[in-house]
């Protein structure tokens, strides 16, 4: 039962703080163009697409119903996706499934964001504040509801989240910025990225203002135009369109409660939003697919989506990369560097690019091409087993997929 | 393809402004259709949803509705678009192997925002928007007038599917209050309010406040949870262009060739004969019948002489269809939980005699821009 979906190319555009050179269609149209042309593909090959992108961000809605022509989607099947930051790692989910379903054949995964054509800070506003007449309503207090929800937003979530991680795992602001300075020396090597700073150091960023503690002007990510695409098929089909397929082995996808007080104040939250039970369930579902019992032994390349850098430590944990507490000493001794043993986010990682609806996709992309040996800034070590990691909403979303050159060890569905 | 069985599911009540927040309403549903299956909510392995944000008026509205749709520490993905579409990714998981039961809602509260305007938004930015002309009731009447004009239909006969629809919703007790005209003529539907013309207010679907949940199991579990699951045996889904000068409004080449798919997977050779009943999502009137024909139940321009009542020939749209009762984003999984109800015999009221194949439809965009059809049967004959 079900068929193995394998990916065969990744594709992205240019990515800047405002292509205003191109509108949304076409933006997209480049990450396709890129990921057909790398594989001998048309768009007649194509059976089924699938879109996302965050809906409020360009103050457009299903914005895949207009642009049908010109990303290709004339008289074909097509389904969009959206589930915030993790978007592009859903509809990469998706994809997997609409081949592993075997409802058709070669899938093309897309997801854009344009941040330019609108305000992000307002789209994001309204996850924290949306449901701020109802409260008031109920006789709430303004004040009381200000420090309840004020956390919502990305940055004010990081921050409340960065402080949580430094209470726990110890680690201070320099290790921070170490994180910071890797992501875009790497995002230097690499053609398709936002911020490419090759001569950035640990002193520079510690010298940039606080937006929010610990969270300094030089941590944080930018807000970039792109978009990425993605082509699944099945193992047969895949020998048509590349010598190098790389095979999706697990997914997951698992949800945990909103990390503030929840939509009616009426559950307990996450106390603590860098414990992160979602994304340890997800690994565990993920890993038991792919039929890895050794994480930290058998994966050998790893994109997870950090916007901000505590982000990406305790992410490395919470998958199992690393143990609890220890990711940041793993960075001062060089192990997640390009030659490292463990290189993390070569592509230069969310922390330099953010086209958010692209960016978990980007996550997956990478790794794939990582397995193919293509990738724009290639790690010297020989990639076999990879992951592609995302999260989104109020940091309770989590999206996760395992690649490898081989195909799942006899994955039979479970009992 | 495997068959997939319908294993629960469960309506609220729509209503023109529902008393509830929207993870209430979206929590008695999705409860609901655990209890009607006799599961928990341990028993689920995803969870999709089908919600739109700007119709939620918040960003990533989906990440507050985990708890409330059963989705807490499940896996769990969000549709945008119509409900029916999300059964299809519900669908894509069973047949994959990796998940046993999928819980599938679809929800929203067109009581909180103006429908009509938000729709706007889905318009092409650059042209269709500043203008301003292009909206849920001008595209309606433009596609009603290019079927008015290249199959000489008249007015009436675009009418008479609104009262069809209005009187059929008046013997479900699921159906919109407002909605449930028992005694409606003609005459009422074309002197109601002009919206554009030629279509009126009682000839197009008007939304309201509603949630619905299904649950999909593969076969061999389906068996073990009810005794009589209906199975989607073929699904289709196709997309076509935007622009609607691009376009023949009098004919809906995607649902044509989503039905084709969905028949060819089923088996299906001739639809008129095959098909005992048809549950369409029309936004307005004339669709339901430019949809009829593009899925071959009729000729081109003969869908008005289609015997469709609830007792004709092919009934469609017995439990009074979209119009009936427009729930945007939850509509497509009604119509689907329509089709199981009349395929179960549990359509009290409005049962279509020995009923045991049927279609369901769901679509989104201007004028039906992106169709979606399923066959579903029962295991009678």
């Amino acid at each position: 039962m079900g068929v193995q979906p394998v990916i065969v190319s990744a594709g992205f555009s240019e990515h800047a703080s405002k292509r205003s050179d191109v509108n949304m269609a076409e933006l997209m149209n480049e990450a396709i163009e890129d990921a057909l042309n790398k594989c001998n593909c048309t768009i007649d090959d194509i059976d089924c697409i699938i879109n996302g992108n965050m809906p409020a961000f360009e103050g457009a809605n299903i914005p895949e119903l207009w642009m049908t022509d010109h990303i290709g989607a004339k008289n074909k099947p097509f389904l969009r996706v959206t589930t915030g930051g993790t978007t592009g790692g859903s509809v990469a989910i998706a994809a997997y499934y609409a081949v592993a379903s075997g409802l058709y054949d070669t899938v093309l995964a897309t997801s854009f964001e344009q941040q330019s054509c609108g305000s992000t800070t307002v789209g994001l506003s309204s996850v924290a504040l949306g449901e701020v007449s109802i409260y008031l309503e109920l006789g709430y207090d303004f004040e009381k509801l200000r420090r309840n929800m004020g956390a919502g937003a990305a940055i004010g979530i990081a921050a409340y989240q960065a402080v949580n991680y430094m209470r726990r795992s110890h680690c201070t602001e320099e290790d921070l910025a170490r994180v910071v300075v890797q992501n875009r020396h790497n995002a230097a090597k690499n053609w398709w990225t936002h911020l490419k700073m090759p001569n950035y150091t640990i002193e520079q960023v510690l010298d940039t203002p606080y937006i929010s503690y610990p969270l300094r002007f030089g941590m944080v990510t930018p807000a970039s135009d792109g978009s990425c695409a993605m082509i699944y098929t099945t193992e047969e089909n895949a020998k048509k369109f590349t010598d190098t397929p790389v095979y999706v082995n697990g997914v997951a996808s698992v949800s945990n409660e909103t990390a503030i007080v929840t939509s009616e104040a009426g559950g307990c939250g996450q106390i603590d939003p860098c414990e992160q039970l979602g994304a340890r369930i997800s690994a565990r579902l993920a890993y038991e697919q792919a039929g890895i019992s050794f994480p930290e032994k058998e994966i050998d390349y790893v994109e997870v989506y950090s916007p901000f850098p505590n982000q990406e430590l305790m992410w490395l944990e919470r998958l199992g990369l690393f143990e609890e507490n220890t990711a940041h000493l793993q960075y001062r001794e060089g192990v997640t560097a390009l030659d490292g043993d463990l290189p993390v986010n070569c592509s230069g990682g969310v922390n330099s690019t953010n086209a958010i609806g692209a960016s978990a996709m980007e996550r997956v992309a990478e790794a794939a091409l990582q397995i193919m040996g293509k990738a724009g800034n290639q790690s010297p070590k020989e990639i076999h087993t990879a992951i592609g990691h995302g999260w989104g909403g109020a940091i309770n979303l989590i999206t996760l997929s395992i690649l490898a050159d081989q195909p799942r060890r006899k994955y039979k569905g479970g009992i | 393809m495997e068959k997939v069985g319908i294993v629960g599911y469960y309506q609220i009540k729509p209503e023109t402004d529902i008393q509830m927040s929207r993870p209430e309403m979206i929590f008695y549903a999705t409860r609901g259709a655990l209890d009607h299956a006799g599961l928990k909510r341990d028993d689920l392995t995803t969870v999709i949803s089908a919600t739109n944000d700007y119709y939620d008026g918040k960003t990533i509205s989906n990440c507050f509705t985990v708890d409330a749709g059963g989705a807490y520490l499940k896996d769990e993905s969000k549709v945008e678009m119509d409900g029916a579409h999300a059964v299809n990714y519900g669908l894509m998981r069973c047949l994959s192997g990796h998940h046993k039961l999928a819980l599938v809602w679809g929800a929203s509260q067109p009581s909180t925002f103006y429908y009509s305007c938000i729709r706007v938004l889905e318009n092409d930015p650059t042209f269709d928007r500043p203008i301003n002309l292009l909206n849920d009731y001008t595209a309606a009447a433009l596609g009603m007038r290019a079927y008015m004009n290249k199959f000489g239909v008249s007015v009436e006969d675009i009418a008479k599917v609104g009262v069809k629809n209005h009187k059929n919703a008046a013997k479900n007790p699921l159906a919109w209050n407002e909605a449930q005209l028992p005694e409606i003529t003609v005459e009422d539907v074309l002197n109601s309010e002009m919206l554009s013309d030629p279509v009126t207010k009682l000839m197009h679907a008007m939304p309201c406040d509603g949630a619905t949940a299904l649950i999909l199991a593969p076969e061999e579990l389906a068996k073990k949870i009810i005794d009589d699951p209906v199975w989607i045996t073929g699904v289709g889904l196709c997309q076509e262009t935007y622009y609607l000068g691009d376009r023949d409004l009098s004919i809906s080449v995607s649902m044509e060739k989503a039905a084709q798919k969905a028949y060819k997977m089923a088996r299906i050779n001739d639809p008129r004969k095959d098909i005992d009943v048809v549950e369409l999502f029309e936004h307005s009137a004339y669709e339901e019948l430019i949809l009829a024909e593009a899925l071959g139940l009729c000729e081109k321009g003969k869908g008005s002489s289609l015997s469709s009542e609830i007792n004709g020939e092919i009934p469609i749209n017995p439990s009074g269809g979209n119009i009936g009762a427009f729930t945007p984003c939850a509509t497509g999984i009604t119509r689907i939980i329509e089709a199981v109800k009349q395929i179960q015999g549990e359509a009290k009221g409005y049962q279509v005699k020995d009923a045991n194949r049927a279609i369901a439809h769901g679509q989104i965009g201007f004028c039906a821009q992106n169709n979606i059809v399923y066959i579903l049967e029962g295991g009678k004959k």
